[in-house]
Formats: structure tokens, sequence, C-alpha cells
């Protein structure tokens, strides 16, 4: 009895100290009014707007959810922000023009450099530039394995999604996918690598253990262009932006069958799932708005308007 | 000291060679000027795609020829023309090359489409195509002086600004129609041979012709008509700023309204 109580205790302070109190805030970078939205997800307000620096585009949090990470493309950094106080804490050089970037469990920051074919490692606590990585034209999505052994960059004008193994920070494959590939997602155990191309319209499996396509889709929705990709939690169903279709797409996720859609915001881009998997929000470009979708119902159930140009999100529950 | 840096050199290219087990070798032969906006397109094309074959195990060279040395050439896997109407149909209509991709890059002549050649690829938009362009927009601007360009500077969507700064840092000069037709000529091919993991001449033609979606950073994945057109959009220029893009919204046929729809 007692030394349940002390396990208990333990590990209630043990999780004190690697995780935050949530503050259910959702961060919404807009890439055209230079400005990040910070909305309370429980209610859909808008809390306020920060202005960290120009063109912020790719968005993230920390492991233990303590920081805000944006991509700076303008500026070439990395804006750091305390998720609690909002308070802005600095900025990291990133290499030329940082488009995304994928937070690795260790912590590193794995960047994309879209004009200059390459990936940059950046250490958030020291600053440091831990390494460059040569890919393909144009890199886009980047991914880090839950595991945390490889690292996944897309690039969009030579077709190609890289199999980067960490730490040696060495490309070990390179599979060839659908015109300009975008989204990139693991499942819980990333044993499966999931990708859209924008331009092919489709959406492909890679089994990690061969680097192989094991199946691969065209997306049956008229002026579709596949994005962000977001798994639900029990990796059982398939959340894709699709552009200009102004949809969400729901899919089965080990068949790719559509099991429905949501109708969303214009030019739908950038996505992300609340932990629990109940709720998908997503940054709507061209209608300046993020959507609220309830994957129950597969309905938009909110429009909250944001900035100009509304491109990522990063939500900490 | 000699002896050991050749030695050297030999392991390393056995090294390479054996870990991609299937180093493909192209060459692409290619007539025309060696200067000036096409030329500069081919080369910016044929470094992207050396970019791409790094990755994935492919070479990409280009060979300078005449039609002359052109028709004595051993084997051949794709033929890039810079050149005039009688030399592009002669080339194309070497027996020779009747399963050879022959791209016309940069001739508008409207004879090269309705001639229906089975091998000849046509990259820039032909005149019909532009005159169509600038009849739909002259339906609700009947007073414009606006003119039809298949690409511009300041032409931002479907990264098409990305391109056009790789290509400006490189070359030092804007990427115009000629440019953008030499570069998606050698981009087309490399996405052909990386898909394929071939560079057989007749896979590549029946490729292009009937199972490419070319990102050519303009839009929705590119495709040939069977008049050997590559469909696309073209913009509507009026004093040097993009006012639209043709086809017009709403226009029946979409890209289709804009030229010679079909041999048939």
């Amino acid at each position: 009895m007692k030394l349940t109580h002390i396990l208990a205790t333990t590990l209630l302070v043990m999780s004190a100290n690697t995780w935050a109190e949530p503050t259910y805030r959702l961060f919404v970078t807009n890439e055209k009014s230079n400005s990040v939205s910070v909305i309370d997800s429980r209610t859909g307000e808008l809390e306020t707007t920060l202005e960290i620096g120009d063109r912020p585009r790719g968005i993230g949090l920390s492991p233990d959810h303590k920081t805000l990470y944006v991509a700076l493309s303008e500026e070439n950094a990395i804006g750091m922000v305390d998720v609690a106080t909002l308070k802005f804490l600095g900025k990291l050089d990133a290499g030329e023009d940082p488009e995304t970037f994928a937070v690795h469990p260790n912590g590193n920051l794995y960047l994309s450099n879209e004009d200059d074919a390459k990936a940059t490692v950046v250490n958030p606590t020291t600053g440091e530039i831990i390494a460059e990585i040569r890919v393909g034209l144009e890199p886009e999505g980047v991914a880090a394995s839950p595991t945390g052994d490889i690292v996944l960059v897309t690039s969009e004008s030579t077709n190609m999604v890289h199999v980067i193994q960490v730490p040696e920070h060495k490309v070990i494959a390179n599979v060839l996918v659908a015109a300009r590939p975008r989204g990139l997602a693991f499942n819980k155990s990333g044993s499966l690598a999931y990708v859209s191309s924008e331009i092919g319209n489709e959406l492909a499996i890679i089994d990690m253990s061969t680097y192989q396509i094991i199946k691969q889709v065209v997306v049956d929705i008229p002026k579709s262009k596949p994005m962000a990709i977001a798994l639900s939690p029990d990796d059982k169903t398939l959340y894709m932006t699709t552009g200009r279709a102004a949809k969400v797409v729901i899919m089965d996720a080990e068949t790719l069958a559509i099991k429905s859609t949501a109708d969303v915001g214009k030019r739908v881009w950038g996505a992300v799932l609340s932990r629990d998997g109940s709720t998908l929000y997503t940054a709507n470009g061209v209608s300046n708005t993020v959507s609220v979708v309830d994957t129950a119902t597969s309905k938009s159930t909110m429009e909250i308007e944001v900035g100009k140009g509304p491109w990522g999100l990063a939500l900490d529950d | 000291m000699r002896t050991m840096k050749s030695w050297l050199f030999v392991l390393m290219a056995a090294f390479s060679q054996s870990s991609m087990a299937e180093l493909i070798d192209v060459k692409i032969h290619y007539i025309g000027p060696v200067t000036g906006g096409v030329w500069f397109g081919v080369q910016q094309g044929l470094t992207e795609a050396n970019i791409q074959g790094e990755f994935l195990g492919q070479k990409y060279s280009l060979e300078v020829v005449s039609v002359e040395e052109l028709a004595k050439a051993e084997s051949v896997t794709a033929v890039l023309l810079a050149t005039d109407v009688t030399q592009i149909l002669s080339v194309a209509n070497q027996a020779a090359l009747s399963n050879v991709a022959v791209f016309n890059l940069i001739s508008d002549k409207d004879e090269l489409r309705s001639a229906c050649l089975a091998n000849l690829l046509n990259i820039t938009p032909s005149q019909k195509m532009k005159q169509d362009a600038l009849a739909q927009w002259l339906v609700k601007h009947p007073d414009s002086t606006a003119h039809i360009q298949g690409w511009h500077k300041s032409f931002k969507k479907f990264a098409a600004s990305q391109l056009n700064s790789r290509f400006t840092k490189a070359h030092r000069s804007i990427m115009n129609d000629d440019a953008w037709a030499g570069w998606a000529a050698v981009k087309m091919l490399s996405d052909t041979v990386a898909r394929n993991q071939s560079s057989d001449a007749g896979v590549m033609l029946n490729y292009l012709k009937n199972d490419i979606a070319f990102d050519g950073q303009k839009g929705a994945g590119a495709t040939f008509r069977d008049t050997g057109q590559l469909r696309q959009l073209v913009l509507i220029i009026d004093e040097d700023k993009i006012v639209a893009e043709a086809p017009l919204r709403g226009v029946k046929g979409g890209l289709d309204s804009l030229g010679l729809a079909s041999c048939k």
C-alpha cells in the first residue's frame, strides 16, 4: 500500500518535471501578416497575436511542450516562444530559407532549407548547427520517427522521400514518389510512413523496413492537392488536407479508402490533431481562418478568424 | 604516387558502382544554339536531373550535334531540338528515330502539331494555343493590348518562384519561354528514366506520351496530347504584368480549349 503510494507520488513528480501543464493553446503561423495567432482551443477564442519575425511558416513544440518553435523563412531563423508565458525567447540561426521542420524526440530540430537543397540539424539549447545534409531540390516535409532513429525529408522538385539515419545523418535510401511530395507522417511504432504528393494528387505508404512503397492511391476529390497528413491515436484513420479542394479527406489508414470528407476553408494546408483524436484543426490559407473539425461527425463546428495566409499549427494539449 | 591515386580512383569507382546497383548513363542529343535562353534552360534541367540522379543512380550528359552527326549516331536515347521547322521535321521523320522521343523545344509553328508524328513532342505552346488564349481574353476585354506568354518572372504560383530564383541565380537572366522549355524537356526525361529505371528509347517515348504527369511548376501534372503538344496554361500579359491565366475560368474544354485538341 505504502509502496504503491510512493510509486504514484514519484510518477507524479516525474511527470511534472518532464511535462508542462497543458495550456490548451493553439498556435497558428500567418505567413502573409508576419504573425502567430494564439487561440484558446477550449473556447475557440483568439487570445492574442504575436509578432516575432517575417514569413512564419513551419511551427512545432519541444518534446516537453515548454517551447514553441516557428520557422521565420525570410529571416533564415527559428523564433522561440515560451508556451506558458508567451514570452519571446530569441532566434536560432537556421540556414537559408527554412520552410518547415520536425522536432526530434531528443529535442533537436530538423529543418528543410527550401532554396538550398539541404536539411539542417539545429540543437535549440546551444543554437549550434549540428549537421547539414544534402537532399534533392526544394526540400519540404520533414518527419522524425517515434523511435528517433530515422528522419524523412521530401524534395518537392525531385520527387523523393530521403531516408536519413540518426545520429549518423547519412541518407540511406531514397524513395521516388508522385510529383511534388509535401506532407509526411509516421504510425505510432514507426513501421510505416505516409507521404502526400501535391501535383501527383497521391498518397503513398512506405514500409520502413524495406523503404518500398506498399500502397499508393490517387485522391479522388475534385481539385485535390494533397498537403498535410495526421494519423488518429489508434493509427486507424488518416486525415489529409487537400489545398484548393477546401476539404479534409478522412481515410482508412490501412486501405487508404476514403471514409468521408469534411468541408473546411479555402486553400487548406496545415493540420493538427488533438492528443485524444477528437478534434482536427486546419489552417485555411485563402480564407484566413482556422477550421475546427469534429472527427466523430466529420463536420466543421467552427471557423476562427486569424491573420493573413495561415500556414501551420501547433497545439499544446 | 600516381599509381596509388589511380588505384584509389578505381576503388572509388568500383564502390560507387556496387552501391548503386544499376547506375544508368543517359546521353541526350541536342541540336540548337549553345548560348541564350533555351541553352541555359537545358543546362538548368541537366543540373537538376543530375541532382536527382545522384540519389537514384542516374547520370545525364548532353551531346551537342548537327543534323548530319545525329543521323550517324550509333545509339540515340532522346533528341532535343531548338531549331527550325524543316530541320525538326527531317529529324523526326528519320526512320532510325521513329521510336525515339524527339523534342521540339521552342518552335510554335502549328504544322508541327497538325503533322501528328508519333515521336515528336512539342514543349512550347503553339501559335494557335496563344491565339485562342488571346481570343478568350478579348471576349471580355475587347480593347486590351495584351499578349500571351508561357512564362513570366513574376509568376509565383505552383512554386514557379523557386524555379525562377534557382534559374536566375545560376544564369543571371530571367527564365523566358525558351528557357522553361529547355528545362522542362530535360526534367521530363529524367523523371521518365527514374520512374522506369530504364533508358530504353521506346520505353521512354511510350511513358512520355501516355503516362507522364509532369510537374512543370506551372500547375497540375502536365500531359501530352496525341498531337504531341504539351498541355499547359499560358499567361496573359499586359504592360509586363500578368493579368490572367488561360484557359480563362469557365471556358469549356479546359486546357484543351487552347490550340488543336486532337489529331482525330
